[in-house]
């Protein structure tokens, strides 16, 4: 298992459109994936999961995944992250 | 498969697939049709019945915006062991839907999760918050 602490920095925060394109993304691995948020671990695969986080930009949530793909998901979310959901120019 | 199709008053169902579709950048696989207020609901149950005809063989799930309201009343009528209608569908109830990787497998619990998630998406934001922050 691995974790990254993740800053998000996208205007909108986990929105619904961000945390479609997120959970389409983790969908694509075969790991478990979570999003961990204070006290809250929610499945980075179900959309509506992640939108209970409420999580806004400047917030830090941990990334975690375990699998054989663990560390591939990692990157691409984190970049995912990284890019804005690319939203912003 | 699962055949999805929703029928509210006025075109909310159309706007709930507009904005669903809007989501999750791509086409969706269903339908709505809008309750004519002028009407007595023919033009619904007819357009119902060939929803149902072109489906046959298929598992078909009807969403309704009000449980008790005619759309709803009159998708009552075709319930039988491959028609269920979901009554108060909203926004998280439908993404619900499109998400849930195995709706294909099984009816009865695809439709369950669907409530789950429309029921799940309805909260008092500040007591929710407030909730996570004690």
């Amino acid at each position: 298992m691995i974790e990254k602490t993740q800053i998000i920095i996208n205007k909108l925060g986990l929105h619904a459109r961000a945390a479609a394109k997120l959970s389409h993304l983790a969908n694509m691995f075969n790991a478990n994936i979570y999003l961990i948020y204070n006290e809250d671990k929610v499945n980075a695969k179900s959309l509506l999961g992640i939108l209970t986080l409420a999580a806004s930009i400047g917030n830090e949530i941990i990334l975690q995944a375990s699998g054989d793909d663990e560390q591939e998901a990692i990157t691409a979310i984190s970049d995912l992250f990284n890019r804005k959901f690319d939203e912003e120019s | 498969m699962i055949k999805s199709l929703i029928i509210t008053h006025g075109n909310l169902g159309h706007e709930l697939i507009q904005v669903a579709e809007k989501i999750l950048e791509q086409k969706l696989d269903i339908e709505a049709i809008a309750f004519d207020w002028q009407g007595d609901g023919s033009d619904m149950i007819a357009q119902l019945e060939k929803f149902i005809a072109a489906n046959k063989g298929h598992k078909i799930i009807i969403f309704t915006d009000m449980f008790g309201g005619s759309p709803s009343n009159i998708a009552t009528r075709f319930i039988n062991k491959n028609v269920e209608v979901l009554s108060g569908i909203n926004l998280p109830g439908l993404l619900k839907f499109f998400c849930y990787e195995e709706s294909s497998k099984n009816f009865m619990k695809t439709i369950k999760i669907v409530e789950q998630g429309a029921i799940e998406g309805i909260n008092i934001i500040s007591e929710y918050l407030g909730d996570k922050n004690d």
